[in-house]
């Protein structure tokens, strides 16, 4: 459900368009940043009401996209390796491998204490610094082993 | 050559208004605001600057289309969905230098009469929003943006629309689709964007790229600007190096310049010395590759569609002899399956069905007739599919086993890998 | 006109044909999967690519309009190898599982694989499962996604036809499945288009599940009987059992679709609980006894050999074919000499002929086609959402595909508000008051017309609007729109005919708007599915066949209740109707018909009017019988025998001539086909009228065979003259109850639909929104409901946008019979609502 906060970042982008529907790629956001880093069937439905718009619409969209992700929670820390292409050549492999070990759970595993959660995923447009990765918000570049330790050393 | 999209690439708080401003910004603007909407179309037309999206379709044409009466609300939508794996030059613009595009949008939407513009940009790109939002907060301060911009009685709005993972958003009318809040599926065309494009309105789809070349077309004049690079697709590129060479990263160079020179004089040559080049991809995932007899194309529209390629995004990609082609092409072809809207039946079923071959080769579980089975599906989606995304893939991939077939067949026959 | 190569025959068709069209013009038919003519194209499935000369690619015939001077190849080895490798891909991602499929024998994608497939499969690939289990969207609707094509016809037919877009596409690629909501249980019309529209098993039929294959069936093309929209479908059993009804694509002027009782509501045909033999009874106090057709019909005859006419009376179901309802008023009026003959019961018999009159239904058939043709369309006292839901879709698949005002006036919100430019809520029972309106803001400059017309320049505005409780500014909106338009549709409703009082200004608009030179069109709704056949048949006491003039004026169903009531009616007959819960003031109506010296009952069910009947006489439903229907615009159908009647029960038709035989020998025409002979001879609207059924849409998609409709008559019908009632402000009585019918029933037959009778949720009352806010209550509540004269206990439901102050409780249900609330001869009646304890 939406905070005080939320409605009104949620008022201020219904300003951007000339209709309500145009808001629902920006409202699940802001949904899926309010929850566990996902959405759930009471936003959606929310959403469907504050939008007028059909709740299996709000639905449709919110799984045309990959980046929400509808009643699959993640960890406190979101990480996504970049699999495509450059990073592959770059050695993405191993990085993955790597994180696996060090995190001790397979990809698209969550840990035990729901702290990180290990994605692998299609290029992010950051080709020329690879092999490289994004957790949560942040894009990490030209990643090592020795680089990742110490990263994860401070997400705690 | 003097730079025109990367000068400020790099300075220090080279993202701010008032260093873009020290550093001659806005003066494009201030130029195009005194000229009439259509001798500006005229102006981008003569300058030859084609489309940095993929496609090099001519700027100012596609604006011309635009219908002039001033009662119809037009609108600017600047595609910033970079997603073609291997290219990051429009968030290197957006990171670095984000009123150089907004400089270029607000021309652009006054030359075609738009009062609201919108940026739809992936959603991965927090940093780049964020930038984004503040340089367009900025320009609002400053009167670029809004009501009666530099007293011209211009007015325009500028809005920032995330995409949220989604490849497709690329294709012009998925991505109109998208800030309507529809699943982004490709509309059919007829009726082209120009005349219904975004909520039924004209709409001018441009590349991020493309709308930065405005702003100095404007301030340096068309023949200036023709007379960069190759003659018949004029103009400074970006061209995104990755992989395996010594310098990766953004170059601004002319146009047409060649692959060779571009890997081994400016990216410095191969990373691993020793390694020779296998291959390169000349325009993002979707380019078939060259291979070392190719290094002398230049990397332009004309030339590369001579070698049975693309310039698409300028992203090129270098692969050295320890490549796996096999690896690389279930890479690509799993990306395109990924991102595959729905749509289309050759797509849609077609693209996994390749993915699914492709990593039975590469494990080691291909069959006798795989190679002819990639083959035989490829033609069978290649020119079949709703929008371009599903030639891409067939592209890719012919590239792939055209020139590497044998290392196709040595993953069937012997079950491993022949580089490796 | 463009001139267009296909396959080297040259030919010429309209500018914008699609290739598509032209092509099966052309004799060629082109396979498709996504397209159907009456949804907005999407080429996706690509089934359908051709060759165009002198272009590259293959390009998707069923978007791509001609030019002139194209030239198409559709059959080259190229189009082949592409079709083929479309359905390749197909079966790639397909269950193949159909063995155990309820599609299998009439599945498109099997049909189009043994047509143009590949003759050997190559994936050898593990497939994608979208769910192990097939899982329930409805009471009616079974979904297994692992056998979808995503041709998306289910969502776009739920969108773009039915209006409530409850289905949408969820994921991507191959994981995209057409749902529901997180794949929840469908809050929704039941209808089922999605089912008929799903060229495979995806969407299938949950009542039908397993219960056979399709080629054990034996079917019958046919019309629906649950409302005047006059549906095609054919009906279908296997050993006896009906298990199906369906839509046929391009057939009837519905075409694909049905609504939810016409596609569900087959399964009253198996219902065991009919009457099988004759029953008769004996003495007074006796009760029914089961008897011979002889000895039924010698009952008869004695006991009807010496009554006075005009002290007969004779009742027709409005779901008689016109056949049966003309040897019917034929046997009333020349054998029994009576003038009282009826067909509806909840109407009044000078209401009907008003409705004639203003509807200019006597004037010949309307379709609803040209009726949508229309610069602007005005829906007046119809909820057409709920009672013709078919023709809903009609109307909202033409308003969304061309430029054109809908204009929708009603006390009650309805699904089709979101297709109109102008939605006015009205007050019940004031359509007189708003037309006065809109004829006031269309004639304020200068008076045309008739003395009528003239004489509402008395009338004031502000007085009238008021009285409809309207506000002037949407009237003028309205008033503007249909000034503004060379050509007017008017779709009229059954309120109208609850309330009389609203024809006299409708007729005044039909005579103004002609008076100013607009083309208008009027189509009639009507809830009965032969209301208008059985009219036009003389099946009413103030007209004959055709609207015919007669002699004098007989009894209607009121006056004859009320005759019997006072014990002066000697002997009734009725035939299929059920008044004890249809008219209005339920017990009256059980202590008049007890009061009839002599009644005689023809139905197929026990009724509670049949009860009370002397002699009931075994008739057959509707899917026992051939014979004729006219459906609301005046489009004569035919409808055909399925199954024999049980046991005993007889064609009505065969019953209403063995009691006529009984009194004069002759009586006849002595069988169906040479009543159809004298119908046409004697009723010059049906004389040309055409009953062969069009099999197949012809090229141009015209599901408007105007063949069908019948002729215009001139007649001397009036549309009388009607005080308006007013219905005096109450506050212990808040709201005005109006009646109707439901979206999943038709009078009280449907109640014996177990499928339809599980879809809809019970009594209902409901209210707008804002009244449910303000008392406090919420969907699902149950409310008292107290009226001056009755009381139920029902659930609440509630409507957004609903007009405050009104209450709607549908005629369907048996627990809450909305007749009770009724007292005859009074306007709408009051009622409170309050939480029940």
């Amino acid at each position: 459900m939406f905070s005080e906060n939320a409605r009104k970042e949620l008022e201020a982008i219904l300003k951007k368009y000339p209709n309500k529907r145009s808001a629902v790629m920006d409202a699940l956001r802001v949904a899926q940043n309010e929850g566990a880093g996902h959405i759930t069937k009471a936003d959606m439905e929310e959403i469907s009401r504050v939008l007028e718009m059909p709740a299996n619409e709000v639905h449709a969209a919110a799984t045309f996209y990959t980046m929400y992700r509808v009643n699959k929670p993640v960890g406190k820390y979101h990480i996504q390796v970049c699999a495509n292409i450059s990073c592959s050549l770059m050695g993405a492999d191993h990085i993955i491998k790597h994180m696996e070990n060090v995190l001790r759970i397979k990809t698209g595993e969550t840990t035990p204490d729901s702290k990180y959660t290990l994605s692998t995923v299609e290029c992010l447009g950051s080709c020329g610094t690879a092999p490289m990765m994004q957790v949560n918000d942040d894009y990490y570049e030209n990643l090592d082993e020795k680089k990742i330790d110490e990263l994860l050393g401070r997400l705690k | 050559m003097e730079k025109v999209l990367l000068k400020n690439y790099g300075k220090p708080d080279s993202h701010k208004i008032e260093n873009y401003i020290l550093s001659g910004g806005y003066k494009g603007l201030e130029a195009a605001v005194k000229l009439k909407p259509d001798s500006l179309i005229q102006l981008i037309k003569d300058s030859g600057l084609r489309g940095r999206g993929g496609a090099g379709f001519s700027t100012g044409l596609k604006w011309s289309f635009i219908p002039k009466d001033p009662t119809i609300p037009k609108f600017l939508c600047c595609n910033a969905d970079e997603g073609e794996p291997g290219t990051f030059k429009d968030r290197g613009i957006i990171d670095h230098d984000p009123h150089l595009l907004i400089e270029g949008m607000i021309i652009t939407s006054y030359a075609i009469g738009a009062s609201n513009a919108y940026i739809y940009i992936r959603g991965e790109f927090v940093f780049g929003t964020n930038r984004l939002q503040v340089a367009i907060d900025e320009a609002y301060a400053k009167g670029y943006l809004g009501k009666n911009i530099m007293g011209s009685g211009f007015n325009l709005d500028m809005y920032i629309h995330r995409g949220f993972g989604a490849y497709i958003c690329g294709e012009e009318t998925a991505l109109l689709e998208s800030i309507e809040g529809y699943r982004a599926q490709p509309r059919k065309k007829p009726p082209f964007p120009a005349l219904a494009g975004l909520y039924a309105k004209p709409t001018v789809i441009n590349n991020v790229e493309t709308l930065s070349c405005i702003p100095s077309i404007v301030e340096k004049g068309a023949e200036w600007f023709s007379k960069i690079g190759a003659p018949k697709s004029p103009g400074p590129k970006i061209y995104c190096v990755s992989g395996h060479v010594k310098k990766p990263g953004l170059y601004e160079l002319p146009m047409g310049t060649t692959v060779r020179d571009l890997i081994f004089n400016h990216c410095g040559g191969m990373l691993h010395e020793g390694r020779a080049l296998k291959a390169v991809i000349p325009g993002g995932v979707s380019a078939p590759l060259l291979t070392p007899k190719d290094l002398d194309t230049p990397l332009d529209f004309d030339s590369l569609a001579a070698k049975g390629s693309m310039l698409g995004s300028g992203a090129v990609i270098v692969m050295d002899q320890t490549t796996c082609m096999v690896k690389s092409a279930h890479i690509v072809t799993r990306f395109f399956s990924h991102e595959s809207c729905g749509k289309c039946t050759p797509c849609r079923d077609g693209t996994p069905w390749l993915t699914r071959v492709l990593g039975r080769i590469e494990h080691g579980e291909g069959k006798p007739g795989d190679v002819e089975l990639l083959e035989s599906l490829c033609t069978n989606i290649f020119g079949r599919t709703f929008c371009p995304l599903g030639d891409g893939a067939v592209m890719a991939l012919r590239g792939f086993v055209k020139n590497f077939r044998d290392e196709f067949q040595f993953h069937i026959d012997y079950k491993r890998c022949m580089v490796s | 006109m463009a001139t267009v190569k296909i396959n080297g025959i040259e030919l010429q068709v309209e500018d914008n044909t699609l290739i598509l069209d032209a092509a099966r013009k052309a004799g060629f038919e082109i396979p498709t999967f996504c397209y159907q003519a009456d949804l907005m194209g999407i080429g996706s499935c690509r089934m359908c690519l051709v060759e165009i000369e002198g272009q590259k690619k293959l390009q998707p015939s069923c978007v791509t309009p001609v030019l002139h001077g194209m030239s198409i190849n559709t059959e080259t080895p190229t189009v082949m190898s592409a079709r083929a490798s479309m359905l390749e891909f197909l079966l790639a991602n397909h269950a193949m599982d159909c063995p155990v499929c309820d599609k299998g024998g009439e599945c498109e994608l099997q049909d189009m694989v043994h047509k143009y497939g590949p003759r050997k499969g190559r994936h050898a690939d593990a497939k994608f499962k979208f769910h192990e289990k097939d899982y329930a969207l409805s009471p009616v609707i079974i979904k297994n996604s692992n056998r979808c094509v995503n041709c998306m016809k289910c969502v776009r037919v739920c969108r773009e036809v039915v209006g409530r877009n409850v289905l949408t596409a969820l994921n991507r690629g191959d994981h995209q499945e057409a749902t529901s909501f997180m794949r929840t249980f469908l809050d929704c019309d039941h209808d089922g288009n999605c089912i008929e529209v799903c060229p495979v098993g995806c969407f299938m039929r949950l009542p039908y599940r397993y219960k056979t294959r399709p080629w054990d069936l034996k079917g019958v093309d046919t019309i629906c009987t649950y409302c005047a929209t006059g549906c095609r479908m054919v009906i279908e059993h296997r050993d006896g059992t009906v298990v199906r009804a369906r839509a046929q694509m391009g057939v009837g002027i519905n075409s694909e679709t049905l609504c939810a009782r016409g596609r569900f509501g087959y399964d009253i045909m198996n219902d065991d609980g009919r009457v099988k033999t004759p029953m008769i009874k004996k003495s007074r106090t006796g009760g029914l006894e089961p008897a011979s057709w002889e000895e039924a019909i010698a009952f008869i005859k004695d006991n009807l050999a010496t009554v006075d006419g005009e002290k007969l009376g004779g009742i027709i179901s409005p779901r008689s074919t016109n056949e049966e309802a003309y040897l019917f008023q034929k046997l009333i009026r020349t054998i029994f000499k009576s003038p009282n003959i009826d067909s509806s019961v909840r109407f009044k018999a000078d209401a009907v002929e008003g409705f004639v009159k203003a509807t200019g239904m006597d004037e010949g058939g309307a379709s609803i086609f040209d009726c949508m043709e229309a610069d602007t369309v005005l829906i007046i006292g119809a909820h057409l959402s709920d009672e013709n839901p078919v023709t809903d879709y009609i109307v909202r698949r033409i308003s969304g595909s061309r430029r054109m005002n809908l204009i929708i006036t009603s006390p009650r919100a309805m699904k089709l508000d979101s297709s109109a430019s102008v939605v006015l809520r009205h007050l019940p029972a004031t359509e007189g008051a708003l037309l006065d309106a809109i004829i006031l803001n269309l004639n304020a400059d200068k008076i045309v017309g008739s003395e009528a017309l003239t004489a509402l320049k008395d009338t004031k505005l502000e007085a009238v609007l008021a009285e409809a409780g309207v506000d002037a500014e949407t009237v003028k909106l309205i008033s503007n729109k249909i000034a503004g338009s060379a050509s007017v549709g008017i779709i009229a409703g059954t309120d109208f005919l609850r309330s009389p009082e609203g024809l006299p200004p409708l007729g005044l608009l039909r005579e103004l708007l002609k008076a100013t030179g607009k083309k208008l069109t009027v189509v009639p709704v009507l809830d009965r599915c032969n209301q208008r056949g059985v009219w036009e048949m003389g099946g009413h006491p103030n007209f004959g066949p055709g609207y015919s003039a007669v002699k004098a004026k007989g009894m209607g169903t009121e006056a004859m209740l009320d005759a019997a009531h006072s014990g002066g009616l000697e002997a009734l007959y009725i035939a299929g109707a059920d008044l004890v819960t249809l008219a209005e003031d339920e017990d009256f109506v059980k202590r008049a018909l007890s009061k009839v010296g002599f009644l005689v009952v023809q139905d197929t069910f026990m009724t509670e009017t049949a009860r009370l009947a002397n002699v009931v006489l075994p008739g057959v439903s509707t899917g026992e019988k051939d014979g004729m229907f006219t459906n609301q615009e005046g489009r004569a159908q035919v409808i055909k025998k399925l199954l024999p009647p049980p046991g005993k029960a007889k064609k009505d038709i065969d019953i209403i001539r063995a009691v006529g035989e009984a009194f004069e020998r002759s009586f006849g025409p002595k069988n169906p086909a040479l009543v159809l002979d004298e119908i046409r001879k004697e009723i010059g609207m049906y004389s040309e009228v055409s009953l062969t059924f069009k099999n197949k849409r012809n090229p141009d998609n015209e599901l408007d065979n105007k063949a069908a409709l019948v002729k215009g008559t001139h007649s001397d019908l009036k549309i009388g003259s009607w005080p308006r009632r007013h219905v005096a402000a109450d506050p212990a009585f808040p709201f005005i109850l109006t009646t109707g019918n439901q979206l999943f029933h038709s009078g009280r037959l449907s109640r014996r639909s177990e499928i339809l009778t599980s879809l809809s949720k019970g009594a209902e009352v409901e209210i707008s929104e804002s009244d449910a806010t303000a008392l406090g209550l919420k969907a699902g509540d149950k409310v008292r409901v107290k009226g001056a004269r009755y009381e139920a206990v029902v659930s609440l439901k509630t409507k957004k946008g609903s007009k405050p102050g009104v209450a709607f409780i549908a005629e369907n249900y048996n627990e809450a019979p909305v007749n009770r609330f009724f007292k005859k001869g009074e306007g709408l009646p009051r009622v409170s609502i309050t939480k029940a304890l």
